[in-house]
């Protein structure tokens, strides 16, 4: 059987979320490998979800924001960046591979992106295989 | 070279002078432990103290870990050698302390032995620094040993690593942790109250020392120090079971300093590279 992964899909409000909604309702189709948790904005996520994530099964995370300049709060976007750039420098050193961890910049209005971007992530872990150097025994 | 006997009687001295003022409540230094080899932390807060006091290759402890102990407004004097300095800096830069609150006593140092093995820290942690880089009174001749090192030069054989082997190496480490949290303790960074890892909502880990509580705890820890570790070295001389976290610790502070231009606790005026950012940072620091 094809390896069907895991990934998990944390997604500002504002736009991300909302492109999802929009390339929900122009009926795009993408994998369903996504399973979305909704979070007012890129700078409410806290790193040690990422790690949390990863520990409790899932092979790889995708978190989505405002573009740059475009946050809802105008700056949350720009700390959430350079949170991000050190837990993705973190996960490299600690041995996992940090493809799997990615921040993409999706506005309300790209539902296309949306698509796009779960598509071609959800083939690039594929590629990756199953996490499990961070996965509990156990878990599943 | 240091001279540890000119400094010791030059602390002295200040503190004695401090006190005996009352300028401070209380000034932080060091006093005879077990034996020579193993020092304390000690807060002089009378002129009588001062006679405790000494210093010796052995004093690594960084003394800032103990200011954020003291009500805000009491005035403190602490014996800073170079790191410990960097250390005051992010503490003033974090509003822990006012610089007006402190007196620093400056300590050039080239030469400090680790207590456990007996060999030379400087050029592994301590940043490559030799002089405070802020202080009131510097009690020894700066140094200047002509050839700076670059702090990151230990981390090359572990940067080109293979990732499953780097993998195999850390968890070998972290499944060796007894999460004692001496690391946290001995670390003048970690003063949150109550820190992630106490908490219960969330609990964000497991509290029992198995492989996945303390990957959690120490990757978790490596992100919050993210631009305000400054590279003392004594988490890592604190663990009682040896595990390197200095070298996570500096891969995340060259990291930060690659990608923010920036090193921690160098300059008062600058900000902490995490609770900041610029227009123009550009998104290949998250490829
Ligand atoms: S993490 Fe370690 S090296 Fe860094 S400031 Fe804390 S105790 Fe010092
Ligand atoms: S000091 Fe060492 S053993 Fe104790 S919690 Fe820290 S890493 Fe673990």
């Amino acid at each position: 059987m094809e390896f069907e992964p895991k990934i998990l899909g944390i997604a500002c409000n504002w736009c991300t979320y909302t492109g999802a909604d929009l390339a929900g309702t122009t009926r795009l189709k993408y994998p369903q490998n996504l399973r979305v948790v909704r979070v007012m904005c890129s700078s409410r996520i806290n790193p040690s979800f990422i790690f949390r994530a990863f520990q409790l099964g899932a092979d790889g995370v995708l978190v989505g924001g405002c573009h740059p300049g475009d946050c809802h709060y105008n700056t949350g976007n720009l700390y959430a960046r350079r949170r991000l750039a050190v837990t993705k420098k973190i996960l490299d050193f600690a041995g996992l591979e940090p493809s799997r961890f990615r921040v993409e910049w999706i506005s309300a209005s790209e539902g296309n992106k949306f698509a796009e971007v779960v598509k071609e992530f959800t083939e690039h872990v594929q590629i990756l295989g199953p996490q499990t150097k961070f996965k509990i025994a156990g878990v599943s | 070279m240091t001279n540890f006997k000119q400094i010791e009687e030059n602390l002295k001295k200040e503190a004695k002078k401090l006190l005996e003022a009352g300028s401070v409540a209380v000034v932080l230094a060091y006093t005879k432990g077990a034996d020579e080899k193993h020092p304390q932390p000690f807060a002089a807060k009378k002129a009588d103290d001062v006679a405790n006091i000494i210093f010796n290759e052995y004093c690594n402890h960084n003394l800032a870990r103990y200011i954020v102990r003291y009500a805000p407004g009491t005035k403190i004097a602490v014996a800073v050698k170079a790191a410990d300095s960097r250390a005051v800096v992010v503490l003033i830069q974090e509003e822990k302390i006012k610089r007006e609150n402190l007196i620093l006593l400056g300590i050039p140092v080239s030469g400090m032995k680790n207590q456990k093995t007996g060999e030379i820290i400087d050029e592994k942690t301590t940043g490559g620094l030799t002089n405070p880089v802020v202080y009131d009174v510097l009690l020894g001749e700066e140094i200047h040993t002509g050839k700076p090192v670059s702090p990151y030069t230990v981390l090359e054989q572990y940067e080109k690593m293979d990732k499953d082997a780097r993998f195999a190496f850390w968890k070998a480490q972290f499944d060796k942790c007894i999460r004692c949290y001496a690391c946290r303790k001995a670390c003048p960074m970690c003063y949150c109250d109550p820190c992630f890892i106490d908490q219960t909502k969330p609990r964000w880990a497991d509290k029992s020392p198995q492989s996945h509580g303390n990957l959690m705890y120490h990757l978790t820890r490596f992100q919050h120090l993210a631009g305000r570790c400054i590279d003392c070295g004594e988490c890592t001389r604190a663990c009682p079971v040896d595990i390197p976290l200095y070298l996570f610790h500096k891969k995340v502070a060259k990291d930060c300093e690659e990608m923010f231009k920036q090193a921690a606790g160098m300059k008062i005026e600058d900000k902490l590279v995490m609770v900041d950012f610029r227009v123009e940072d550009s998104d290949k620091i998250l490829e």
